[in-house]
């Protein structure tokens, strides 16, 4: 990136965020009070008190967010960020630059109305309140400001160490909070986030960008199907928030009961027609939350982007990606699609973070993956026979059992009921079985399991801490066990299910030979 | 076919089959007492879904329990003591575990964070201590339990110091 003036005008002198947020964080709070003075007025009449009372409230929370825009300054001084927050108490949050794992630029649509975006830096440590948060600034210096956090991370590490992880003796903790009181972390700005239209064009080669089209797929996923019920859920809440001084008495609930046994067929049809707008629904917000899926490769780091309402960049640094997963659930197999995750070392949030692909067509992910991290293409070696045994043994016993119990307590609809699943068990247990498999190329270790949710990881050799082999004694009888390869990243553990037993020792000895060679039962020469 | 693993080289202090039994025990009360209250609470509703011949005989509850159970809390603490093992060898660490089941966990020194060595009441009356060994992976950490103090204090030691010398970040 080129240099701007921009950025030397900002190195050294503490800065405000945008006075824009002032229009923001009112609104934003507007609903919350709208609720408790809307109900102070009804219940109390127009009165000049009460509405009195409620200007005083609208006028605080106007006072806080002037005091708390007023007393935030933010710098970058030297290899540090510096986060003050100074009203009674002052407090100074301090995050080396070499901490910085990542930005992360969110605008959500009033932001975006204003031109501001949120910035989020991800130090890799545990928990909110270890991260920094920039609520708001405009877009284009949220922009500069991140091309001079990651900017200064890059050229702080390549003068350390050229490769490796940074020195060594460092906690786990990301930032370091230094000054009087946590109430800089997030008290002050926890709220907004927000950056308009086209957040990183700066510069940048585009890996991918996923056409609209693609889209369509999105359903298959089954993510956000829930969506019409939490809508409705929240609908309740607000009901109840406005209704809450109704006193619920047996009457009220009896007249209710009777109303609904009056209107079942309303009632059916009603659950019916949510049913029916799972799909639809799920597919309308996972367009909105995919919208323009973006991979870019910048300065040592992945930026991916995406979203339609709120605009959301992540950048994950490259040093620190250990491999990736691919997930396809079963009706995502039979449209030969799949999404992607990045395997990040010390990513905090890694579902949402994480994510390199949305729903797209699985030859084109696989390049775009491979492309983006690295090309993994050694043939899954198959598990041994009594795997697909226990797959199928576990996929259809419980069934069989249910089945019996009802039987035998006369349940005649349940037995049906579970014999059918029993028989559907067969082919999620072959299914289950197909999908287990290993490899080695040598760099990188990749497992895959899973049949209603597939999940092939791949991950770098250097990645594995530590082998974990765990068998059962029932894996014992069927002379299987599973190979856990512990890695600092991801899930933490990547299981290899059912491998024979040589074959699992073997493949852990094959990726680590150092770690193993002592202690096989037959050394080899 | 069994796993071509050799064992571990040190088994842990006999003093463990102790520890192990006291556990066991007091997790079988806690279960006696569970299914001593089900079978009581199940005879006080009168619960008609269960056919007449389970209603009448829910003493068999508990004794099924008792049972079942009681050998396995004599067997645990001895199957314990011949499966736990653990060995430190060429910077890795190599421990197996388990009774009916068996984990072997291999973690070399270089990927270690943190040593920790800890001591419940139990143990503190058997003066025995447990190491915990943790990586940037929960998979990759290993808990080495039921070990005497003096010796779970120099494995520690010896630990926390290769694993200075060794340092390797690349997790």
């Amino acid at each position: 990136m080129t240099d701007s003036p921009f950025r030397a005008e900002m190195a050294d002198v503490p800065r405000r965020v945008s006075p824009r947020v002032l229009l923001i964080h009112p609104l934003r709070m507007l609903p919350s009070l709208l609720l408790p003075f809307g109900g102070l007025l009804l219940a109390s009449g127009f009165s000049p008190t009460s509405v009195a009372v409620a200007a005083l409230g609208v006028a605080l929370s106007v006072a806080v967010a002037v005091v708390r825009w007023a007393t935030f300054t933010y710098r970058v001084s030297g290899d540090r960020l510096e986060l003050t927050r100074a009203l009674v108490s002052r407090s100074v949050r301090t995050i080396p630059l070499e901490r910085v794992r990542g930005v992360d630029i969110t605008a959500r649509p009033l932001h975006r109305l204003l031109g501001l975006a949120v910035l989020k830096i991800d130090t890799g440590a545990g928990g909110d309140s270890q991260e920094g948060e920039l609520d708001a600034l405009p877009l284009r210096e949220a922009e500069e400001l991140r091309g001079v956090l990651l900017a200064r991370r890059a050229m702080a590490v390549s003068a350390t160490q050229p490769v490796e992880a940074p020195a060594e003796g460092q906690p786990p903790h990301g930032a370091v909070p230094a000054g009087t009181s946590a109430g800089g972390t997030s008290a002050g700005g926890g709220v907004a986030q927000g950056a308009p239209r086209g957040v990183a064009p700066d510069g940048g080669r585009v890996i991918a960008r996923v056409p609209r089209s693609w889209l369509r797929y999105g359903p298959l996923s089954g993510a956000y199907l829930l969506t019409p019920f939490a809508l409705i859920a929240g609908a309740v809440g607000v009901v109840y928030q406005w209704v809450g001084e109704v006193r619920v008495t047996a009457e009220t609930a009896a007249s209710t009961l009777e109303w609904a046994r009056d209107h079942m067929i309303l009632l059916v049809a009603a659950g019916v027609l949510l049913v029916l707008a799972m799909p639809v629904a799920g597919g309308i917000t996972y367009a909105v939350f995919n919208w323009d899926f973006t991979v870019r490769s910048r300065d040592g780091y992945l930026v991916a982007e995406r979203g339609l309402l709120t605009r959301r960049v992540v950048s994950l640094e490259r040093r620190r990606i250990r491999g990736y997963e691919l997930v396809d659930g079963l009706l995502e197999r039979a449209a030969g699609v799949v999404r992607a995750w990045a395997v990040v070392t010390g990513l905090g949030d890694s579902e949402t973070r994480g994510q390199l692909l949305p729903v797209t067509p699985r030859e084109w992910a696989v390049g775009v993956v491979s492309e983006a991290i690295e090309p993994f293409d050694a043939p899954l070696r198959p598990h041994p026979p009594q795997a697909r045994r226990r797959r199928l043994f576990r996929a259809v016993a419980p069934w069989l059992v249910v089945a019996a119990a009802a039987l035998a307590l006369g349940w005649a609809v349940v037995a049906v009921a579970a014999l059918a699943l029993a028989v559907a068990g067969i082919a999620l247990g072959l299914d289950r079985y197909r999908s287990l498999g290993h490899a080695y190329d040598g760099m990188r270790v990749s497992v895959r399991q899973g049949s209603l949710r597939r999940r092939q990881a791949v991950v770098e050799r250097r990645a594995i801490v530590g082998w974990r082999l765990r068998q059962t004694v029932f894996q014992r009888m069927s002379g299987v066990l599973t190979v856990i390869a512990g890695v600092g990243a991801g899930s933490g553990g990547y299981h290899a299910i059912d491998t024979g037993e040589s074959q699992g020792v073997e493949f852990a000895a094959e990726v680590t030979p150092d770690w193993l060679r002592l202690f096989l039962a037959s050394p080899r020469p | 076919m069994r796993a071509p693993l050799r064992d571990p080289a040190h088994r842990v202090s006999r003093r463990a089959i102790a520890l192990w039994f006291v556990e066991a025990i007091i997790g079988f009360a806690f279960l006696m007492g569970a299914a001593l209250l089900i079978a009581y609470l199940l005879d006080r509703s009168g619960w008609s879904a269960l056919p007449g011949w389970m209603g009448d005989r829910l003493w068999l509850l508990p004794v099924a329990v008792g049972v079942v159970m009681l050998p396995l809390v004599v067997l645990e603490p001895l199957l314990r003591y011949a499966v736990h093992r653990w060995e430190l060898s060429g910077d890795v660490v190599y421990a197996r575990s388990g009774w009916l089941s068996r984990q072997w966990v291999f973690v070399p020194v270089s990927r270690i964070q943190t040593v920790d060595k800890a001591q419940g009441w139990f143990e503190r009356a058997l003066s025995l201590a447990t190491v915990e060994i943790r990586t940037a992976s929960h998979a990759g950490s290993s808990t080495i339990q039921g070990l005497d103090y003096e010796v779970a204090a120099a494995f520690a030691e010896e630990l926390a110091r290769r694993a200075q010398e060794l340092r390797d970040d690349a997790t």
